[in-house]
């Protein structure tokens, strides 16, 4: 006679594969995962042609792991037994104190480094007006305590210093400007970008390159926009339960005019998008997003400001509507006209580039500058 | 399709095992058969076709050499050199030609194209599996196999047919005719096939990783402690890796009724290198040592003749290992130490006590820096690393990486030796009834949700 022990294991291991088996087929197929923020894979269609060029079985594994039941359960699953084996890290973010995530920094080779500035220095002979860099470290800069003794987090100051010593035009610190305020919430804890405080202390810094005197603090009313935004660091690590952020506005549209060239012609765009509070991406609320273009006119008097941006900018350009009549607002990922027509027919009077270190590095758009 | 997989687990299995309990006895070698195919082309659909020729030359040359064995023993022996040289060629062609043709395209004024043969999964294993056949039946082991179905199904069984164990036909030729089955049986196939995932999953995948971290460093960059520390995790990620792999392979050989030979027997525990040659990959040992080395001779030649087989049986189970000279050189590394064991370092290790442990932990470790680095350059500098003549004894990062995966380590070490097994017979039967069902189900969780995260891949292109 069958042991009960064997019975079990028997029964545990077929219900176990046969459970999923038929969930898989029973639940119905996501098209779209907010939190992996990409397309899912749905079931392949089989044709021989695709079986034999292999695309088939691809697309097949893909599927079944795209639309595994309880996908982004599992994920935390293994975090946490990450977690319990003595790792504080899962793909690649660091659960720290205070619910913080923080992501290493990989420092680049030197010559990317270089080959990176030189394409600034290009910009900065050929663009007839003033060019500003600076550069915006990642909390894992400032908040590097947090992490383990040893983890493999390389200096943002030195890469900046490094780029920054190699530059031709006009450089900014903005490490010093946030460290002076590192034990404020600079950084958000779920996500990779600065806050709009952060945002706040890059302008306030930026101001003397610029030309113009920031407004202090104390003139803005914070406003919170959602209190559930859970950031891109939160969405890789799969340590899900950390509590989110708050998403801080501190500058109202008012009467400036926004043009966005999301889709290449004109619409009319706004500072804040509400229906992004109600997704995942929330960081989008700012702006809308993405896109190659975005053109202010702030109704104020001033210089044309050109910014060559990433999505640090997004929080930090709101500030700089009282001080230019017009800001143009590029990305270099989309932007496909002539940059140097751009700046003339514009008649932009200076221009910014303002990145985060780590997208500055990795961005291979910047070599469009050297063209 | 790898064993270590959602869709292995969550869609292949489950269809195969609920068909081949579902249909008469006498249709499960058939539908075996079938989805065998499919698991071989689910990788290169095309190299069906190749798995089809090798089943249908094997086949037919073993009931070549079966009639004329014995009323025409010569022509017995042509077909069955024939058959082998043949075998050899397409494992020649597919695994190693590209290599040849690099390697001759150094001497000057030769160009031999290079073709990038993608090869073909499993067949460096079923073409020994294959060749053991018609060898088998001219040698009088065996009885030729008249049913094509039975043979197919024996060449391109799933659970073995890419990373061994490799099974011979003399082992499982009653098996493919009559598999009496059964729930303990199934049971014992379910515990060791959550064994071996769990060891591949769990602590081979956790290990490796560490090891990608060091193997990726240049050798300057490498301190003494890191060093050793990735070859440490290394030879823990090969083991468990290569060992879990045949633990699922006999466990879900089990489930289907099937017994295969073991293929592991805690080889890190050895004290030689001999021993650990007999506890390490026992299929291919035996392999080699029935098909090669007791032909030339075995120990039954004079002392030159016998280190001359050595060589030649090391030189081509390195080489068997993958088409690059550092196998080769792997082989050879072991063959030197072998014969010395044999010439005197065995008597001595049979004196040496904890000492012998460390010999071969020691030899076995350092072995695996020539097999895992492509070539002997970034090797050497490897070693050189290891013995301080890298960035100092150890950094903050090593620290931390040892700190980190100290419990992994400490897994991996203690499940390499039979302790794990030993508490767990010491427990009374009922406690042990109670917590095998409790850790297959926590094997299974755990590894799926190791599985799933591998999976995982947030886009973050919108990061900027």
């Amino acid at each position: 006679m069958l042991k009960r022990s064997a019975f079990w294991q028997i029964l545990i291991f077929l219900l176990f594969l046969g459970a999923f088996f038929v969930l898989h087929l029973a639940l119905p197929d996501r098209s779209f995962s907010e939190r992996e923020n990409r397309s899912l894979q749905t079931a392949p269609r089989f044709t021989l042609s695709a079986l034999f060029a292999g695309k088939f079985t691809t697309a097949a594994e893909r599927y079944v792991n795209d639309q595994f039941p309880l996908r982004d359960d599992w994920i935390t699953l293994k975090a946490a037994a990450e977690l319990a084996s003595g790792k504080s890290e899962n793909n690649g973010v660091w659960l720290c104190a205070g619910d913080t995530l923080l992501e290493c920094f990989t420092a680049p080779e030197p010559e990317t480094l270089r080959a990176q500035i030189a394409h600034v220095n290009a910009l900065s002979a050929r663009a007839g007006v003033p060019v500003t860099l600076a550069l915006v470290p990642s909390s894992a800069e400032l908040w590097g305590e947090l992490l383990p003794d040893g983890a493999p987090n390389d200096s943002q100051k030195d890469v900046i210093a490094a780029a920054y010593a190699a530059a031709d035009c006009e450089t900014l610190d903005l490490c010093a400007a946030l460290e002076a305020h590192r034990d404020e919430a600079v950084f958000y804890r779920t996500d990779h970008h600065w806050t709009t405080l952060g945002a706040y202390y890059g302008y306030a810094a930026l101001g003397p390159a610029l030309g113009y005197t920031p407004l202090p603090l104390s003139d803005y009313s914070p406003h919170v926009a959602s209190e559930r935004f859970y950031g891109t660091a939160w969405s890789s690590s799969g340590f899900s339960w950390v509590k989110p952020d708050l998403l801080i506005t501190y500058v109202n549209q008012g009467d400036a005019r926004i043009t966005n060239y999301s889709q290449g012609a004109a619409e009319v765009g706004a500072l804040y998008v509400e229906r992004f509070l109600e997704q995942r991406d929330k960081y989008s609320y700012f702006y809308g997003g993405n896109t190659p273009r975005l053109v202010v006119e702030t109704g104020e008097a001033g210089e044309r400001l050109l910014i060559l941006r990433d999505s640090f900018m997004d929080s930090l350009s709101p500030f700089l509507y009282p001080h230019f009549s017009q800001l143009h607002i590029l990305d270099l990922r989309y932007f496909r006209e002539d940059l140097y027509d751009y700046i003339r027919e514009q008649d932009i009077d200076r221009v910014l580039v303002c990145y985060s270190v780590h997208n500055f590095v990795e961005d291979t758009n910047l070599q469009t500058l050297a063209r | 399709m790898v064993f270590s997989s959602t869709t292995f687990l969550f869609f292949y299995l489950p269809v195969v095992l609920a068909v081949y309990y579902l249909v008469p006895a006498r249709w499960r070698n058939v539908w075996l058969f079938a989805v065998n195919l499919v698991f071989y082309g689910w990788g290169e659909p095309v190299y069906i076709l190749l798995m089809v020729f090798s089943i249908t030359l094997n086949y037919t040359a073993g009931l070549l050499v079966a009639r004329c064995r014995e009323t025409q023993p010569k022509k017995a022996k042509t077909v069955l050199v024939w058959d082998i040289v043949l075998n050899l060629a397409m494992l020649g062609f597919f695994k190693y030609y590209d290599l040849f043709a690099a390697t001759l395209s150094r001497i000057p004024g030769l160009t031999v194209p290079v073709l990038n043969v993608a090869l073909p999964i499993g067949i460096s294993f079923y073409t020994f599996q294959t060749m053991s056949y018609p060898i088998d039946v001219y040698r009088g082991d065996a009885e030729p196999q008249r049913n094509y179905v039975r043979f197919g199904t024996f060449v391109a069984l799933f659970p073995q047919l890419i990373a061994g164990p490799i099974v011979r036909y003399k082992d499982i030729a009653d098996q493919l005719a009559f598999r009496a089955g059964g729930a303990e049986q199934f049971a014992s196939g379910v515990r060791r096939f959550t064994v071996g995932l769990a060891k591949k999953v769990l602590i081979a995948n956790n290990v490796g990783a560490l090891w990608d971290v060091y193997a990726a460093k240049a050798p300057g960059e490498l301190s003494a402690l890191g060093a050793w520390l990735g070859a440490a995790a290394f030879a823990l990620q090969i083991y468990f890796d290569f060992s879990g792999y045949s633990d699922m392979a006999i466990g879900l050989g089990r489930m289907l009724g099937f017994e295969f030979l073991e293929n592991f027997n805690y080889p890190y525990l050895s004290r030689s290198v001999t021993e650990f040659w007999r506890r390490w990959h026992m299929s291919l040992g035996t392999w080699f040592r029935d098909y090669v080395y007791i032909p030339l001779g075995g120990n039954r030649v004079g002392l030159a003749r016998q280190m001359l087989n050595i060589l030649i049986v090391w030189a081509l189970t390195g080489f068997w290992h993958g088409a690059s000279w550092s196998f080769l050189l792997w082989g050879l590394y072991y063959a030197l130490f072998l014969m010395l064991e044999k010439r005197f370092l065995g008597k001595l290790l049979e004196k040496a006590g904890v000492f012998s442990h460390l010999y071969l932990l020691l030899v076995v470790v350092l072995g695996w820096v020539i097999f895992n680095l492509t070539d002997l350059g970034a090797a050497l500098g490897y070693y050189g690393a290891m013995f301080g003549g890298g960035s100092g004894l150890f950094s903050a990062f090593d620290l931390y990486a040892l700190r980190s995966n100290a419990v992994i380590l400490l897994l991996g070490a203690l499940a390499a030796l039979p302790l794990g097994k030993t508490l767990y017979w010491k427990l009374p039967e009922r406690a042990r009834n109670v917590l095998t069902p409790v850790l297959v189900l926590a094997a299974l969780v755990l590894s799926t949700a190791y599985l799933v995260n591998a999976s995982y891949n947030p886009f973050l292109y919108f990061r900027f």
